[in-house]
């Protein structure tokens, strides 16, 4: 049951190598994106929609992409690196500057200098910022044919439908977090623009667009969430510590790890072993010296030196997961493998990660009739939700025999730790609090209950407070 | 005289007693070495462990001095480095307000450590429950991955779970004195004449090897008028209202005699469902972290800037005001509360008037928040008067809920001396071979 959920997503690939486009001259149902994942059991819902399946898609034809090609050129191979990129397509190149404008932002909103308990509130200022422009940032910068495409008549517009994937890319202003949930997000509004033709009508020959969107958006967005978070210390809700594969991201793995791979010629499937032979040694990833070199040019390794910027020690202590999998006999391409397996089960497959992902007609809660059926898999019945079992002393969690051990998505760093039954309110459009309270003030108003039995309202005082000890203040 | 005169045990009784000692002893001094325990003497000192903590009461009854930790989450070395600093044990007792465990490399190391330390030390050693000891919470943030990885079976996992059931919600310190007195840790540096006598300092705060960072007299580190006498140059003066992380304003009324009243100490907060401390005694704590009620909120709850109650952003436990503090303080004959759960750079941060301190015990956190951690030293009131055996069960002071006119003070805070500290030196510790991947990569 546990590879089937797993290779669902794999499956999903065979019959569709890249995300179909929308028909744009017909006019569309736009929706605001919503929320639909209030608890554990609706994941399983969510893993047999359209919206993961072209998730999916879309990452995998990412994936593939960036795979080395064989070429007849001397040398025999052809690669992509982050710093040998290609003339970029116009789409490309104004989403470019539309992620260089929201990094700017940063010199608009310093950070605090007065006293903080961790992450800084000055990131809700920047956050303010971006929503009160993220209008004019979308229709300077968002391509012609997806801002012309036609909604219908007193309708929901495409960019009310798209403005919550971006700006549920940066993190969350009410609790100064980032991780892979927000990485989604942004995943997401590409998807969009792809699904309408944003990046092209035609086919992608080979692959040039997707590396294009990899190398031309990607990883300029992972700098800027980079930024954001050095600037801001953001302190992500729900660090795993060292028992996460990264604080913060998880993308990066996967592309990185497939540039690496052995070179394909067109049509063929992804590897699933070996490597390139002028890629560096996965063990390579604990040496400093190789990473300062590699990051330059490749995103597993730009992920790791951000990594050794942020953390002291030895790097088997603070990253043991990723230390683990430097060990793989079997080359990039079984690392690659194993990423993409990984972020179906840690993140899409997670109820804490996902909750926060909304719903349009674009990424649709829809059930998709080609989806396999999703048994309840380890992954899915041990999810959290408002009303779980109480666990005895003697009961162990279900999924203890089979579940990869060690292994464990991680929402972002070292916040304080949110119950992982919560509903926690990701509101991208509220960021609630004004700017000058403590990171972790929040008080009940504009906030989501949390719990049945208290939704009517704050508790009662205790009795004592009417009584006749009555204090003098 | 042998111990065997002493005590006038049968020699077999006396043969078991040593060897069982000597067990013990191997244990500490294994996991000292930051090196786990087999499975079997895991699973034997949880059961020790459990039928120790079982005679405890909800809330543990402390006697001062005592030393009072935050939150260690795995950070073993950290762990080291904090008792290099405070004193080591059975020298200096200790008080840890729980979160031993997840996130770090080392949780299963530092939670046996403490808890071998514990049945070894009872009376020495105090631990309460964290939010993160639960099933539920160390399944997520990582203390299961931790034991599987380092037994390859979920068992010592479920040990140490049935050990958390039992461990307290909380502790309250007795006899704690108003003036700050020798301690275990590393003494402070003797410093200049210019010094007030230690018997007016309220707040003395000490680097990792003793030496006097900032002292605060009684009544300055609450009225916050102007800056202390301080080894620190003194050309910013009017800026400084208080140590490092006191929210410095105050009511003190200073203090008769020189026993303050009691310090609370839990992990997480209040509770709107308990207005006196007698009514955490009632709960039935021998279970799994529930998702709400009081026992919830003692270990989730956090102080903050509001008043009254508000809802939590952690999902879980709320948000209290100083308002609730202090009229929890004032009814329950209590001068201050002590508690851990976030994460404050400067390694403690008192708040409401110092009503309230939060200590955090874990420096750089997670290997990159670049705090500092602390520990809070309450020194014991020399008179003897209020001098208490240490007990496990009820001690009846609740005034049944009901003030006379004349008891409407406010107790005077105990002398608090903050020993802060970095994350130990990294440099020595070896590399491990590579454990096998996720099934994922195979």
């Amino acid at each position: 049951m546990e590879s089937r959920v797993r290779n669902h997503l794999l499956q999903v690939q065979a019959a569709s190598t890249s995300l179909s486009l929308l028909d744009t001259s017909q006019p569309h149902t736009f929706l605001k994106p919503a929320k639909k994942i209030n608890e554990g059991h609706d994941v399983p819902a969510f893993l047999t929609s359209r919206a993961y399946s072209d998730i999916g898609v879309f990452i995998m034809q990412l994936n593939i992409a960036m795979c080395p090609r064989k070429s007849s050129d001397p040398g025999g191979t052809r690669t992509w690196q982050l710093d040998e990129i290609d003339v970029l397509s116009e789409p490309v190149q104004q989403l470019r500057e539309l992620l260089q404008k929201i990094d700017s932002i940063i010199e608009e909103a310093p950070p605090d200098t007065g006293p903080r308990r961790f992450g800084n509130v000055s990131f809700r200022k920047w956050y303010e910022i971006l929503e009160s422009r993220v209008q004019e940032l979308l229709e300077a910068h968002l391509p012609r044919a997806v801002l012309d495409v036609s909604a219908t008549p007193d309708g929901t517009s495409v960019l009310e439908e798209l403005t919550p994937y971006l700006l549920g890319g940066f993190g969350s202003a009410q609790r100064l977090d980032y991780g892979t949930g927000h990485e989604l997000s942004f995943l997401a509004f590409l998807g969009c623009i792809w699904k309408l033709g944003g990046f092209s009508t035609e086919k992608s020959q080979d692959g040039e667009f997707e590396r294009s969107l990899v190398l031309g958006v990607i990883e300029p967005y992972l700098r800027v969430v980079r930024r954001l978070i050095l600037t801001y210390t953001l302190e992500p809700a729900g660090s795993h510590g060292v028992w996460g594969l990264d604080d913060h991201s998880f993308l990066p793995y996967i592309l990185g790890s497939a540039q690496y791979c052995p070179a394909i010629s067109e049509g063929d499937a992804m590897p699933v072993e070996g490597a390139l032979p002028s890629a560096p040694n996965p063990g390579d990833i604990a040496k400093k010296n190789v990473v300062d070199r590699e990051r330059q040019h490749n995103m597993y390794f730009s992920a790791v030196g951000f990594i050794n910027d942020v953390k002291t020690g030895p790097f088997w202590e603070h990253s043991p997961i990723l230390f683990d999998i430097s060990g793989v006999r079997s080359g990039w391409g079984k690392i690659n493998k194993g990423m993409i397996k990984m972020y179906n089960a840690e993140v899409l497959s997670k109820f804490p990660v996902v909750q926060h992902f909304p719903f349009g007609y674009l990424f649709s809660w829809e059930q998709d009739p080609n989806a396999p059926a999703v048994s309840a898999s380890v992954h899915t019945a041990s999810q959290p939700t408002n009303h779980p079992p109480s666990m005895n002393a003697t009961t162990s969690r279900p999924s203890q025999t089979t579940r990869a051990p060690w292994a464990d998505s991680k929402r972002g760093g070292e916040g304080p730790t949110p119950a992982p039954w919560a509903q926690k309110q990701q509101a991208p459009s509220q960021t609630g609090l004004p700017p000058t309270r403590a990171p972790w003030a929040t008080s009940g108003s504009g906030q989501l209950p949390v719990r049945g039995e208290r939704t009517g309202g704050m508790p009662p005082p205790p009795a004592a407070l009417d009584g006749p000890t009555k204090v003098p203040w | 005289m042998s111990d065997l005169d002493r005590y006038k045990l049968h020699p077999a009784t006396f043969l078991e007693l040593k060897l069982r000692m000597n067990y013990q002893h191997r244990a500490i001094a294994q996991l000292r070495a930051c090196r786990p325990i087999p499975e079997a003497q895991v699973r034997e000192l949880c059961h020790k462990a459990r039928e120790l903590l079982i005679e405890e009461g909800n809330v543990v009854t402390v006697t001062a001095p005592v030393t009072i930790c935050g939150d260690i989450h795995g950070q073993f070395h950290d762990l080291m480095e904090l008792f290099r600093v405070g004193g080591d044990v059975p020298d200096t007792n200790y008080l840890f307000m729980g979160d031993f465990v997840d996130r770090g490399f080392y949780s299963l190391e530092s939670f046996l450590l403490l808890l071998c330390l514990k049945v070894r030390y009872p009376d020495r050693m105090t631990l309460i429950r964290g939010n993160h000891e639960s099933r539920q919470i160390t399944t997520v943030y990582g203390f299961y991955d931790e034991c599987l990885r380092k037994y390859g079976s979920a068992n010592v996992w479920r040990y140490c779970c049935e050990v958390f059931d039992y461990l307290a919600l909380g502790a309250i310190v007795l006899g704690a004195s108003t003036s700050l007195g020798e301690s275990k840790g590393l003494m402070p540096e003797k410093s200049s004449s210019t010094q007030p006598d230690d018997e007016g300092i309220e707040i003395e705060l000490l680097n990792h090897t003793g030496g006097v960072i900032d002292r605060f007299p009684r009544g300055q580190a609450r009225n916050g008028a102007r800056s202390s006498p301080s080894t620190k140059s003194s050309s910013s003066p009017a800026a400084k209202t208080g140590p490092p992380g006191t929210a410095a304003s105050g009511y003190s009324r200073g203090s008769v005699g020189n026993t303050s009243g009691a310090v609370l100490c839990v992990h997480g907060g209040l509770s709107p469902l308990i207005d006196g401390i007698d009514k955490i005694r009632l709960l039935d704590r021998k279970q799994e972290v529930p998702h709400d009620g009081a026992m919830c909120d003692l270990l989730w709850s956090d102080p903050d800037e509001i008043d009254g109650w508000g809802l939590s952003p952690r999902g879980a436990g709320f948000l209290f005001g100083a308002d609730i503090v202090k009229v929890f303080n004032h009814a329950n004959d209590l001068s201050m509360i002590a508690r851990a759960h976030q994460l404050v750079m400067e390694g403690f941060k008192e708040m409401f008037d110092n009503s309230i301190v939060t200590v955090w015990s874990a420096p750089n956190y997670c290997y990159r928040c670049g705090n500092i951690a602390a520990i809070l030293e309450l020194s014991e009131d020399g008179s003897g008067e209020s001098m208490l055996a240490r007990s496990n069960g009820e001690v009846n002071r609740s005034d049944g809920g009901v003030m006379k006119p004349s008891d409407r003070v406010l107790l005077a805070g105990p002398a608090r001396r903050y020993r802060v500290f970095q994350a130990a030196p990294q440099d020595s510790r070896g590399m491990p071979a590579k454990k096998p991947v996720a099934d994922y990569f195979l």
